[in-house]
């Protein structure tokens, strides 16, 4: 792999936010493709850090910052991607349930999407049934990832998919699902499509979903 | 030894004298809607009115069978004392703040009269009403948020872990230790107030947070507060724990309350002789979702394991069965 990519690589692994525009710039100087800065340097970076939080080499506070750094990243790339038409895989529509102000978990989960180049729209937090299903009329997205970190919120899930479903919704989306308290027969039960344990899991989760 | 709850808790508090069964205790809120609804004490007013706490808190003991009353049943009580605006919810919801008053690290006044404030004032009168209801027959345990939990409020939870992700150590202890002194004035205004132990509640939560950042930011304040408190401490911190069980022992704690997540029996073989352990019937699984047989059987693999003090892993989940509540006390009945 060039050097120049390393350099982006290793830099949003170990979180050093503050000398990636330089190397994003660096490469971009060099002739490297867009696409190989995203996907051998950028993308490459998040999974690495996925893999070590999985590992519980890194934490939290240490993926925040490599999540910082990608997004720098993601932003000097910006203008380059839309020249060469370099577009986002698929459209994730995220939002945390009615009655649930968590917002950490979905963040993370977020910002990996993000890094694994999903074009992601945020509805925030405490999102009632009524938005969440007129975003997905709306925005038409490729999958929606419902949060939820209360064991008191877990069932307004449910709600959502049951409105998706009488509104004739729920087959132009897949839905998946996170948070503390829910787990895969929770998701079974409800009718998702599948429960993603933390971020990572996610990311592979979504990757999975729009295979098939 | 005489075997009222009081003597069966202390004395596993301290790893002491065993009597005929193991004590049941909730260093976290057992609070749930069907216990709210037999004893007519019910969230919100049992946060914000000494008398309901004091009801709710009780209820644990005389309906629930536990051998200890704690009446904090939010983690709210020291952020509203210090300018978060908090929805306190209602029996189907936990209290959440709105905000985050301190976001850009600034300077956090801690008001002198803090003890006075509504939300202290109303967890202290719950206790001494408790202490003259029931001290000396069953243990009391009140409740204080530490510092790193009270710095989530501050300054909001993903606010703070960047800041320490970006080493900004300096600005991550200034917020710890400005905040330090109402955790210890808190906890020993309620031993004074008639608790007989007190829960340090401190989300250095794992998965969340590496046990390096306990070690290195979080264990040398740990042990300051822990020296300035002038009673037992129970540490609670969630999740699995594993890799740190050490540095909690380290930090001059009486007991931890730990999570289903780490295994009774290796949890009782690592740290077992330094502090006593308390725990860890799996809350979402069992607790709320599986029977009362599942719970049982649970509860006595903690005993069994040699787990000092048995109880829920955390603050229950609101619409828990209270039959699933009684399966714990049910389980210590049965003895060692």
């Amino acid at each position: 792999m060039q050097e120049a990519i390393v350099k982006i690589k290793d830099a949003v692994v170990e979180g050093r936010h503050k000398e990636i525009d330089a190397f994003v710039r660096e490469a971009t100087a060099d002739g490297i493709p867009p696409s190989a800065i995203m996907n051998d340097g950028l993308i490459a970076a998040m999974d690495e850090v996925g893999k070590r939080f999985e590992a519980g080499e890194i934490f939290v506070p240490e993926m925040l910052v490599s999540a910082l750094t990608m997004k720098r990243g993601l932003y000097v790339m910006k203008p380059l991607l839309t020249v060469g038409g370099d577009a986002s895989s698929a459209t994730i529509l995220m939002a945390t349930v009615k009655g649930d102000l968590h917002d950490i978990g979905k963040n993370i989960v977020v910002m990996m999407l993000e890094g694994a180049n999903f074009r992601v729209i945020d509805l925030g937090v405490d999102v009632n049934v009524a938005r969440v299903v007129e975003s997905v009329a709306e925005l038409k997205p490729d999958i929606l990832g419902l949060s939820a970190l209360l064991t008191t919120t877990m069932p307004e899930m449910k709600n959502v998919i049951e409105t998706l479903k009488t509104k004739g919704l729920r087959d132009s989306v897949r839905v998946m699902i996170g948070g503390a308290p829910v787990d895969d027969t929770f998701a079974e039960r409800i009718g998702a499509d599948g429960y993603g344990k933390d971020a990572v899991a996610a990311v592979r989760l979504a990757r999975r979903l729009l295979k098939h | 030894m005489k075997s009222t709850p009081y003597n069966l808790f202390m004395s596993a508090l301290f790893g002491g004298r065993k009597g005929p069964r193991p004590p049941c205790g909730n260093p976290t809120s057992i609070a749930c809607l069907e216990l709210m609804k037999a004893c007519g004490a019910l969230f919100p007013e049992a946060h914000l009115n000494p008398r309901a706490m004091a009801d709710l808190a009780l209820a644990g003991h005389e309906i629930a069978g536990f051998d200890t009353v704690m009446p904090e049943f939010s983690v709210h009580q020291e952020s509203a004392a210090l300018g978060c605006e908090i929805e306190w919810g209602s029996p189907e919801r936990m209290p959440d703040a709105k905000n985050a008053p301190h976001a850009d690290f600034s300077t956090v006044a801690v008001p002198e009269n803090i003890l006075e404030k509504p939300s202290f004032r109303v967890v202290l009168d719950a206790i001494s009403l408790l202490r003259k209801q029931v001290g000396g027959q069953v243990a009391i345990i009140g409740k204080v948020m530490g510092p790193w939990t009270l710095s989530y409020h501050m300054a909001g939870t993903q606010n703070f872990l960047l800041q320490v992700g970006l080493g900004e150590t300096e600005k991550v202890t200034r917020m710890l230790r400005q905040l330090m002194p109402v955790t210890i004035a808190f906890a020993n205004a309620q031993l004074q107030a008639g608790a007989d132990a007190v829960v340090l509640a401190d989300h250095a939560t794992g998965n969340l947070v590496g046990p390096y950042h306990y070690r290195d930011i979080l264990l040398p304040i740990h042990q300051e507060i822990t020296s300035a408190i002038g009673g037992p401490v129970i540490l609670h911190v969630c999740g699995n724990c594993l890799d740190r069980l050490e540095l909690f022992a380290d930090s001059g704690v009486d007991a931890y309350h730990f999570e289903w997540q780490v295994d009774a029996k290796t949890a009782v073989e690592r740290i077992g002789t330094r502090v006593s352990l308390i725990g860890n019937v799996n809350n979402p699984r069992t607790l709320l979702q599986g029977t009362p047989e599942d719970v049982y059987h649970q509860a006595r693999y903690a005993i069994e394991a040699g787990v000092n003090i048995i109880a829920p892993e955390c603050a229950i989940p609101l619409t828990t069965p209270l039959a699933n509540l009684k399966a714990i006390a049910a389980a210590c009945r049965d003895g060692y």
